[in-house]
């Protein structure tokens, strides 16, 4: 029985990885069996990581080593207790991602890609669950790249120029933050010897007096192709166009996880491998916080003059990749939590707002922010859920972006910068300032074009015209918002256990 | 003295030299192709540096014989990691230089400022 359970781990990266490459035969044979395998394949993973989430709470963390080979050797898979949470976040996402996609692939895509996008969907899923819980450094590099490519191919599934270009952008800018994070762990293999990243963090503790340039310059390699990966500020300039050019399903699985299985991995190697005493000696603690607080300005600025609703929901993205750097970077219990949880409420966040945009997309074929009259009225489940996702970003209490945002203002605290919680509030005004129009036009104001024949004022409510398999996946996500906004205690149990671990 | 430590470690100077060139072809050159060549300059560069750090000055490569069980080996792990890294270098070029093609079909040319704007 214990063998089974510690093998788990290892099928949530495996099932999905048979299960992508079985995909473009099927297509040739069969072309509407594809979406149900493929839905089929990620709930299994996300069965078994409910397994996973459930053994590793109540037994501690469960350790896999891949063909029998012990750690300083082989490859090791480590799940505790944050990483289990993660891939439960990320299976249950892309399951709720992949439903959605049954109509909206059909919508948006060429029949003859179909195939092709849940081949590159699985291989995305396949790599963000085993960076998450791979214990090897290098292991991480070959499955950075497997996420890294295979987003890229759901940025360009859609097939316009828009999606060709921003691709290519994606896959050079991303191509050059992975040349980084390879270069680092030549680094780190040169200093330790090892690729272990609990061996690493034993050796680099001994060493780390020995070779002090060495050890800044390996952390600045790092922090450039995470950065570069995770769309840091000054270096996302990929990610808008790859997340809004892309078809709405895939921007809610790019927006939503892959920028985030990036973090996760540098949280990894910041505190684990490289331990709290090099995260504190150097510098590169007061570097995070300062591009995340940029971040979080500049992003919401830039949000606030896009007026295609894709692109503003794309850079919205960019400010709360800040968020969570900001509690990496202020590196207190609290500051930490928080990042983590807005890791979990921005999941559900962006993946909602991204549902919405194309679910109105696909009723209406309204794509800019000003033509939202009366929204309100004609698609009364998707907007709620709209309203709920902004709400939540601009971090009103009951729904999961208080919670998060309350976190990180309670961890800048502690780490004594009572200034961040200022840039907080005006993030999360400024996050008003964008959202609320959008809201308030579409409950507030009537369609031009459709008042003309009937009474002056006369709104009527209809119902949403939109398939259950679109309608469904956009409700439980809202509904997993609010969630998240009263009942957070379970999240946090999860990564509190890992960061009294870390800390 | 310090000359003799320099010549000793050029693999690195080259590796960092290198990847420093591709990195700025990436960053610079207008033309595409010769972008995705900057990539593999760089991405070369760190297979030079890996395969630096598993060498050995004086080691034999890595065959078990059992007459001299106990001779000087190089490393290597790093070698083998290369190999890997060799196969994800060439995707990400075939990957590129579809998309290339695919860019020049709507727009007749590979060369980015005419069409790649920063918005």
């Amino acid at each position: 029985m214990d063998v089974t359970i510690s093998k788990l781990p290892f099928y949530c990266v495996i099932i999905p990885l048979i299960a992508s490459f079985c995909m473009p035969v099927l297509a040739r044979w069969k072309k509407e069996f594809c979406a149900p395998l493929a839905t089929l394949a990620t709930a299994a993973v996300f069965v078994i990581t409910l397994v996973i989430g459930y053994q590793v709470m109540n037994n501690g963390p469960l350790a896999y080593h891949v063909s029998g080979w012990e750690p300083p050797w082989g490859i090791e898979i480590l799940v505790e207790s944050l990483s289990s949470l993660m891939i439960m976040l990320i299976s249950g996402v892309c399951l709720v991602i992949m439903v959605y996609s049954f109509v909206a692939v059909k919508f948006e895509l060429e029949r003859i890609i179909t195939g092709w996008y849940y081949t590159a969907f699985l291989l995305c899923l396949s790599g963000m669950t085993g960076l998450v819980i791979s214990n090897d450094i290098f292991n991480m590099y070959v499955l950075i790249e497997i996420t890294g490519i295979s987003a890229c191919a759901l940025v360009v599934a859609k097939g316009s120029r828009m999606a060709t270009e921003a691709a290519l952008k994606y896959l050079l800018l991303a191509t050059i933050g992975s040349g980084f994070i390879l270069f680092g762990i030549g680094f780190i293999y040169m200093i330790t010897g090892h690729l272990n990243i609990s061996f690493i963090a034993i050796e680099l503790a001994e060493v780390k007096d020995t070779y002090p340039i060495l050890i800044w310059t390996t952390l600045s390699f790092f922090v450039v192709g995470f950065g570069v990966k995770a769309a840091l500020f000054p270096l996302h300039l990929w990610l808008p166009d790859a997340h809004s050019s892309a078809p709405s399903p895939s921007s809610a699985l790019l927006s939503s996880l892959v920028v985030k299985v990036y973090i996760i991995s540098f949280l990894k190697i910041l505190f684990i491998a490289f331990g709290l005493e090099i995260f504190h000696e150097t510098f590169i603690r007061h570097l995070i916080i300062v591009l995340a607080v940029i971040a979080m300005l500049s992003g919401s600025f830039f949000a606030f003059v896009q007026i295609e609703l894709k692109r503003r929901l794309a850079y919205s993205t960019v400010a709360q990749i800040g968020y969570i750097f900001l509690g990496i970077g202020l590196g207190t219990p609290w500051g930490l939590a928080a990042g983590m949880l807005h890791i979990l409420v921005h999941a559900f966040m962006k993946t909602c707002l991204f549902l919405c945009a194309g679910a109105i997309a696909y009723q209406t074929g309204r794509k800019q922010v000003n033509e939202f009259a009366g929204m309100g009225y004609k698609m009364p489940i998707t907007m709620g859920a709209f309203t709920i996702a902004s709400f939540s970003m601009v971090g009103i209490p009951l729904f999961g972006g208080f919670i998060s945002k309350y976190g990180l203002a309670l961890g800048s605290l502690e780490a004594g910068i009572p200034s961040i919680i200022l840039v907080i509030i005006l993030s999360g005004l400024l996050n008003a300032t964008y959202y609320f129009p959008i809201i308030g036009q579409a409950y507030f104001s009537q369609d031009e074009h459709e008042a003309h024949g009937e009474e002056h004022g006369a709104k009527k409510f209809q119902k949403d015209q939109l398939p259950i398999s679109m309608l469904a996946p956009i409700v439980v996500i809202a509904l997993g918002i609010i969630y998240l906004g009263i009942f957070p205690g379970t999240a946090l149990n999860f990564i509190n256990q890992t960061i009294a671990m870390l800390l | 003295m310090d000359l003799q430590i320099v010549f000793l470690n050029f693999p690195y100077f080259v590796a960092i030299i290198l990847f420093s060139m591709g990195t700025l072809i990436v960053l610079t050159q207008p033309n595409l192709v010769k972008k995705v060549i900057g990539i593999n300059i760089m991405e070369t560069s760190i297979f030079l540096f890996f395969i630096a750090v598993g060498n050995a000055h004086g080691g034999v490569p890595p065959i078990f014989d059992a007459s001299a069980p106990d001779v000087f080996y190089v490393n290597p792990l790093p070698s083998v990691l290369m190999l890997t890294g060799i196969v994800v270098s060439f995707s990400v070029t075939a990957f590129a230089l579809a998309l290339i093609v695919k860019l020049y079909i709507y727009y007749g040319t590979i060369s980015a400022p005419n069409f790649m704007k920063l918005k």
